[in-house]
């Protein structure tokens, strides 16, 4: 989903704990050195253990996917440098499938979970709210000096009652507008100029009718969850989510029919490809060039660059067009997060090793070389590395492109433990609308109503 | 001999003597206990409650409820019949013909097309999916490819409701069909050759002799390959998982994936187990319909 759909202490655990998972499965079977000593005190409460164990020696495991997973393994040289008792060991476990292993280790009471995970921001309220104790609490450990150190809202993501931190930010990604340059500018379009999604469709007929290239794609039979992800960033671009700050229900708010009819016209005027089968599709037409747009977060610039490197020069970056003329162009999108488990025996080594990747400015910025990998941390912003020129985007600043997006106000989003019913709702109704023609509004209201009625949330409404 | 006259102690089965069968069957019987009797059990205790705010809340028969409510189980439950009413029927009917055919000595190395058939079955269920998603690509896949180079538009394999059911049939008939044929040609081998020769002296031709002698020789082979069938179907989670991932707008979400994406992309577990149930008890119903029709009435 979202962000979290791509690159790539002893705790007793009660016998219901244990057995939980085992039931289910069953029956689903029938059918900087500026650190230079990790912060911990040693007495985290994490997963209300009481055990942190000895922050300076012990072995963990990192839970990651793909490119983050590469990206962390290229710090452990660094971290040994600091912490030589400290063995860490990262697993690839890939994405989609870490949500469903960390899902099966909480509902087993933690048994078989890595000391760290990194987990997306669609998850981690769902964690939280339906395993508690199942993430460590960072605060006692030290999490908390780090408050102030993060982008815009972030904080309040992993620690939304102000008082237990479930995780530290890591990545933080704003809405991005990827372009065909060479395109736009054979269609004789300024894109720079466009100011609105409106303004945009018409752009993208010219742009059609010139260079026969569709303006952009999308899953349209929502072969992943991720089909949705244009969608909600029209959303949060008027920024507005699925629920609000309340948890009820807004699916059918008068900014998501907006945004749904925008999806609808683009895609009754053809300017929309579809991208049936995900990841690979979306890599294909990259390769094939039958987009010129594509509107993903700020992670996807180093994709580009990684698929079509003989595009060098033709790719151009800049934030979204705004949904209402005058509206924002900036939105935090997604975000991903490093947590402790509270199952972890060496919760404190655990948590060094998350501070030190994600506190430390000269982490960050290595992993933003590795990968692109936008960091949440304020200050890594200040290297260089954030402010060259681009040659693969025709020499633009793409650093400060999103660091502008990172600094605007970007309101809080409420993911709830409901997100991934809500998605799907969503994207099923994406497919009606985009596969059948149905009315926006019609199919929306529809998905509000379900999703209340599986959820027992209330609908703003 | 008198019956009522009590054997002599020698002719008596010791008592240690009896106790063997049921060492030998305890280990057996204690790891069934432990890893499936007991989680089945538990599971249906999940079944009854409900997590509120991390907190496990008995809420007694609400989740069953619940399924009676829920539009998206009984669109699994369609799409689920639909296969099995039309995909079943017609692949048990092609592993007959394909069994019979094997079974043939008219038909040269035969061997070879019986492991031609039967591999497969021995695919991974994963690999399979995943290629028969790459070549049913409607932009990129092969069969498009192919079926472009005969003047045929683009088929929307798995983008559109009723070609997604069609994919999701003709990879099953592709997977399965080998597996029910290996099953019926070991049947078909018992049918003893003078039933075939008695036939032929009463005058039967080929299709005579196949509904009088072959087809009753094999309806306990058919019995099985059809509940089995069945229960597979039911329980069909592999492939619309990794070849649609049960879209395009649910026409290809089953019973399984939907239980799945209820326990471990939902985290209600409650509710899965509830569907889990549900499943059991209706494969369970649909196994006796189908022993009452098909089985031996003797």
């Amino acid at each position: 989903m979202t962000q979290s759909d791509r690159n790539g202490a002893d705790r007793p655990i009660g016998r219901r704990g244990v057995l939980r998972t085992g039931g289910a499965l069953a029956a689903t079977g029938l059918g900087g050195l500026a650190l230079s000593a990790c912060t911990g005190t040693g007495t985290g409460t994490g997963g209300g253990t009481g055990r942190a164990g000895d922050p300076k020696k012990g072995e963990i495991t990192v839970w990651s996917w793909q490119g983050p997973a590469t990206e962390l393994k290229a710090l452990l040289p660094d971290f040994n440098r600091v912490y030589p008792d400290i063995r860490v060991t990262v697993q690839d476990i890939g994405n989609p499938a870490i949500w469903d292993k960390i899902t099966t280790g909480l509902a087993a009471g933690g048994q078989g979970l890595a000391d760290v995970l990194h987990i997306g921001v669609d998850y981690l309220p769902g964690y939280v709210e339906r395993f508690p104790g199942g993430l460590a609490d960072l605060g006692p450990l030290g999490a908390t000096r780090h408050k102030d150190a993060f982008a815009s809202g972030l904080w309040q993501t992993v620690c939304p009652d102000g008082k237990r931190v479930n995780a530290l930010p890591w990545e933080a990604n704003s809405a991005g507008f990827y372009y065909r340059a060479d395109l736009f500018e054979k269609a004789g379009v300024d894109a720079e100029a466009l100011q609105t999604w409106d303004e945009t469709i018409e752009a993208g007929k010219r742009l059609k009718a010139k260079t026969g290239v569709h303006l952009l794609g999308i899953d349209k039979p929502a072969s992943q969850p991720d089909a949705a992800n244009f969608f909600q960033m029209l959303l949060q671009l008027q920024g507005a989510f699925y629920f609000d700050l309340e948890g009820r229900v807004t699916l059918d708010s008068p900014e998501a029919v907006r945004a749904m009819t925008l999806v609808k016209t683009m895609n009754d005027a053809g300017l929309v490809s579809d991208l049936a089968g995900g990841w690979n599709a979306l890599m294909s037409s990259l390769k094939q060039g039958t987009n010129a747009v594509v509107p993903w977060p700020t992670w996807f610039g180093g994709i580009v660059e990684e698929q079509v490197p003989a595009e060098a020069g033709k790719w151009k970056v800049r934030l979204p067009p705004a949904v209402r003329r005058g509206g924002p162009t900036a939105a935090t999108v997604n975000s991903t997060h490093l947590a402790v488990a509270g199952s972890s025996r060496h919760q404190a080594a655990a948590w060094c090793f998350v501070e030190f990747a994600l506190t430390r400015p000269a982490s960050q910025v290595r992993i933003y070389r590795g990968k692109g990998i936008a960091p949440a941390l304020m200050k890594a912003y200040d290297d260089a590395v954030f402010h060259e020129p681009s040659a693969f985007f025709s020499g633009q600043k793409k650093g400060e492109i999103f660091l502008a997006a990172l600094k605007a106000p970007s309101p809080a989003v409420n993911y709830t433990s409901d997100y991934a019913r809500a998605l799907k709702l969503i994207t099923d109704a994406q497919s009606r609308v985009l596969l059948k023609g149905a009315d926006p509004a019609t199919v929306l209201r529809e998905a509000a109503a379900e999703l209340v009625r599986q959820t027992g949330r209330k609908a703003a409404r | 001999m008198n019956l009522a006259t009590p054997l002599p102690a020698a002719a008596r089965p010791r008592r240690r003597g009896r106790a063997a069968p049921y060492l030998f069957v305890l280990p057996a019987l204690l790891l069934f206990s432990v890893f499936k009797l007991y989680p089945i059990g538990w599971s249906f205790v999940i079944s009854l409650h409900r997590t509120v705010a991390g907190t496990e809340t008995f809420v007694g028969s609400d989740n069953y409820r619940r399924l009676l409510d829920d539009p998206l189980l009984w669109t699994a439950l369609r799409n689920t019949a639909i296969v099995l009413a039309v995909q079943v029927p017609l692949m048990l009917a092609l592993a007959t013909a394909l069994a019979v055919a094997l079974n043939s000595t008219l038909l040269r190395g035969r061997p070879v097309f019986r492991l031609g058939f039967f591999l497969p079955m021995v695919t991974g269920l994963v690999a399979y999916g995943i290629v028969f998603s790459v070549l049913l690509n409607k932009d990129y896949g092969l069969v498009n490819w192919l079926l472009g180079l005969v003047g045929v538009a683009p088929v929307p394999w798995l983008t559109d409701g009723l070609w997604a059911r069609i994919s999701l049939s003709l990879a099953l008939t592709w997977h399965y069909t080998g597996y029910n044929a290996v099953i019926l040609l070991a049947r078909l081998q018992t049918v003893p050759a003078e039933l075939y020769d008695a036939a032929a002296v009463d005058g039967a031709g080929a299709l005579a002799a196949f509904r009088h002698v072959t087809l009753p020789g094999l309806r306990p082979a058919l019995l099985l390959t059809t509940v089995l069938s069945t229960i597979g179907t039911l329980q069909l989670f592999d492939e619309p998982t990794v070849l649609t991932g049960g879209g395009p707008d649910n026409a290809t979400l089953t019973i399984g994936v939907y239980l799945y994406r209820n326990a471990f992309t939902y985290a209600d577990f409650g509710y899965a187990s509830a569907l889990a149930y549900a499943l059991t008890l209706l494969i369970g119903l649909l196994g006796l319909v189908q022993f009452r029709l098909l089985g031996d009435k003797s």
